[in-house]
């Protein structure tokens, strides 16, 4: 806001004026998100009956249930460990791949179409695509290891194995988005910039640590916070491959508020949890615009 | 249960069913006959299954009636279906007549917002001597038919004759009890016939026959079946942990192998030749003989029990049409007529043939159809050859829980875990008693049952 229209409007107005323009979106959050979030803090409030209904106040006694149930704890840890293995991957394997697709040569754009092809992917079906690939009996890693003598792995099957192939389908699926977000960031770094630094002597990796990197680091922060928040409510993928199996390895609190919920009619119960995710997802993201932000330049 | 069918066989099939049923039968005219009534029934068979069947069904029905007019609703699996069905009781979305699988039985009882098909069967004197009394027994509850059985099937052994051959066993004498079934897959698999002896998907269903087979109760309170459940019963007895202890050996041994939680990877294995034997519903008899596409003789056996199990027998499994309450009677009744078409001979006979689903009457198995495909493929005589050959009593009629989807993903937990070497039999059976009389608790407490 200038300066002349803040003497020009008195503040109550200015106010006023400014709520009128927020109204609608207001209105759509009210309905949208703070209503359901206020109704969500009483769900977890109450015992339900199996048709959602209130049957009596609980106080605090869904959440008391979860602290005391393994499973809940168990969820948490596979949650945190979920986000550690795909976020940071999703950005290792995206860079260089919007590196190179951001190289200027013939038949580019079919490389980039390639590489960000999988934005166009539903993670269902990247999740059907990949059930057949872990299959151990007839999907080809198995075929692939066999050749070398590899051992036969239980992908899915496996408490090891399974939450890092959930994780393999994830990042395979968010990568194209990854890219194409990189991509653009990349092409927007000033050529100035990077020849100027070539002319001072800087060499590939320099111009690329000191030049590129600073210059794109807002979109790296973006991706970071989007697949963040992404994965911490990632539901498809494990409904499909694993439904939270083996032994809880792969049982995300998404997916363990959907039994809860829609399967075993627990709606208090999944409302609680609900509220525990919430708190997490802020926490995360508070993290990470406190902590990761600092080293973002906006330039 | 995913099955997968050839369109031309069910084309041919429904076809069938629907000359049969379109063979002018004399119907009363309860419903008005100047404007149709118009029903939704919602169903929970994906595929060509809901294209292919159910259409050529609800054609058929339609065609034969100008004075009711169905529409057929795919809802997604059996569990997103009772979801809907949920959530829609009570509103104007609510359907007249909807499917609902075997374990959702005490809930749509205990929901209040069921017709129970047992008013109309009094009311026409409706005639039930045709239908299977072990399916009657599962659905019968304190002696009153809430629903009409629609599609019913057992749990079978699925065997490879040509491996069978291979290893020096008989391969027209399935085992039949857990050490034979035990031992043939070590033999399979000591003779290179395979690498892998059977393949067993972790389903709590599975869990749930064997413990009939055993003649052992799920649930106290008779099953379920005398008053409410409180409790589950199977950490109690022996039968349980026999299962689990049988289970987890074969495993350990290295003479079954684990496919996880899905049917779909079993019987993947098993129609690509990789496993000797699977166990798998009779559903998808006819899916798996399209799937491993003549490959192999595929041979069916019984739902193994113990060697010493003497009382027991199969559990019905499936799914059964529920009539609304929440429709005004006109519909009801339009709904009844409809639950009483898909049970007649023809459609159950064309539901058998595409499926393996077995006819919930004795008469479907006259129908033309039903007696070639028979000629053709005897496994299809299997699983009602078990049905017919198991006893009626509570092990047998199955567990009622409000909470038996629950229940059963528990039971899943407990065979992952043991399986896994993570717990004992006893110790996984018993965390997952815990769980499941918690929530069972918490059922009848906001449902006020006693």
């Amino acid at each position: 806001m200038t300066g002349r229209t803040r003497t020009r409007f008195a503040p109550a107005r200015a106010l006023v004026q400014a709520l009128a323009y927020l109204v609608p979106s207001l209105l759509v959050f009210a309905v949208f998100v703070f209503y359901p979030l206020a109704r969500n803090v009483q769900l977890s409030l109450y015992d339900t009956t199996p048709f959602g209904g209130l049957s009596r106040f609980a106080g605090a006694g869904n959440y008391a249930e979860l602290l005391r149930s393994g499973e809940f704890l168990g969820s948490l840890r596979v949650t945190v460990l979920f986000a550690v293995y795909t976020v940071p991957a999703g950005l290792v394997l995206g860079l260089p791949l919007a590196l190179l697709a951001n190289r200027r040569m013939r038949g580019i754009a079919a490389f980039r179409t390639a590489y960000s092809f999988t934005i166009a992917v539903s993670i269902a079906a990247a999740a059907l695509i990949w059930e057949w690939m872990f299959d151990p009996n007839v999907g080809i890693l198995n075929y692939l290891l066999s050749l070398v003598h590899g051992p036969r792995i239980g992908w899915l099957t496996d408490p090891h194995w399974a939450l890092p192939a959930v994780a393999a389908t994830t990042v395979w699926q968010s990568l194209g988005f990854d890219v194409v977000v990189l991509l653009a960031a990349l092409q927007g770094v000033p050529d100035e910039l990077v020849e100027a630094a070539r002319i001072d002597g800087s060499g590939q990796w320099a111009v690329f640590r000191h030049v590129v990197v600073p210059a794109i680091s807002p979109a790296l922060f973006f991706v970071g916070v989007v697949a963040t928040l992404g994965v911490l409510q990632s539901f498809g993928q494990i409904h499909i491959l694993t439904q939270g199996g083996p032994v809880g390895a792969t049982n995300a609190i998404v997916y363990s508020i959907y039994r809860n919920a829609f399967f075993n009619f627990r709606f208090g119960l999944a409302a609680a949890q609900a509220m525990v995710l919430f708190v997490l997802v802020l926490a995360f993201t508070t993290l990470q615009f406190g902590v990761f932000e600092r080293w973002v330049s906006y330039g | 249960m995913r099955v997968k069918v050839t369109r031309r066989r069910f084309l041919r099939a429904a076809g069938a069913a629907g000359l049969g049923a379109a063979a002018g039968r004399l119907r009363l005219p309860n419903v008005s006959a100047q404007t149709p009534v118009r029903i939704a029934f919602w169903h929970a068979m994906g595929g060509n299954l809901g294209d292919t069947v159910i259409r050529a069904f609800v054609n058929t029905f339609n065609a034969s009636r100008k004075d009711i007019q169905v529409t057929a609703q795919f809802q997604g699996s059996y569990d997103d279906l009772i979801n809907k069905l949920r959530a829609s009781l009570g509103s104007s979305s609510v359907p007249a007549v909807s499917q609902v699988y075997d374990i959702g039985t005490r809930f749509m009882i205990d929901s209040k917002a069921v017709v129970p098909v047992q008013d109309f069967i009094d009311r026409e004197k409706f005639d039930l001597t045709q239908f299977e009394p072990n399916i009657l027994a599962y659905y019968r509850v304190g002696g009153r038919l809430y629903s009409m059985p629609f599609n019913t099937s057992t749990a079978i052994l699925y065997y490879n004759k040509d491996m069978f051959k291979q290893a020096g066993l008989d391969p027209n004498r399935p085992p039949r009890t857990f050490d034979e079934i035990e031992a043939s897959a070590a033999k399979l698999v000591r003779s290179g016939a395979t690498r892998s002896g059977i393949t067993i998907a972790i389903y709590g269903w599975f869990f749930e026959q064997l413990l009939a087979r055993q003649g052992a109760l799920y649930a106290n309170n008779g099953n379920g079946r005398d008053a409410p459940a409180t409790a589950v019963a199977y950490d109690h007895e022996e039968a349980g942990a026999r299962i689990l202890e049988w289970w987890a050996r074969m495993i350990k041994s290295g003479v079954a192998t684990n496919p996880g939680r899905p049917t779909a990877a079993s019987q993947r294995a098993f129609a690509a030749g990789q496993t000797a034997m699977t166990m798998d519903s009779t559903a998808v008899v006819r899916s798996l003989l399209t799937q491993s596409g003549g490959r192999f003789q595929m041979g069916t056996g019984y739902f193994p029990k113990p060697p010493a199990a003497a009382t027991g027998g199969s559990i019905v499994g499936g799914a059964s049409a529920w009539i609304l309450s929440g429709r005004p009677p006109v519909e009801q009744q339009a709904a009844w007529e409809f639950v009483k078409f898909i049970s007649e001979p023809a459609q159950q006979a064309a539901w058998y043939v595409g499926t393996g689903y077995f006819p919930v009457r004795r008469d479907a198995y006259h129908e033309a159809t039903a007696q070639q495909t028979l000629a053709q493929f005897p496994q299809f005589l299997t699983a009602i050859s078990e049905l017919r050959s198991s006893p009626i009593n509570r092990a047998t009629q199955g567990a009622l829980l409000g909470v038996f989807p629950e229940a059963r993903q528990k039971s899943e937990d407990a065979i992952e875990a043991t399986v896994l070497g993570r717990k004992t039999p006893q110790q996984a059976l018993a965390d997952a008693a815990r769980d499941v009389n918690q929530a069972i608790a918490v059922y009848n407490r906001t449902m006020g049952a006693k």
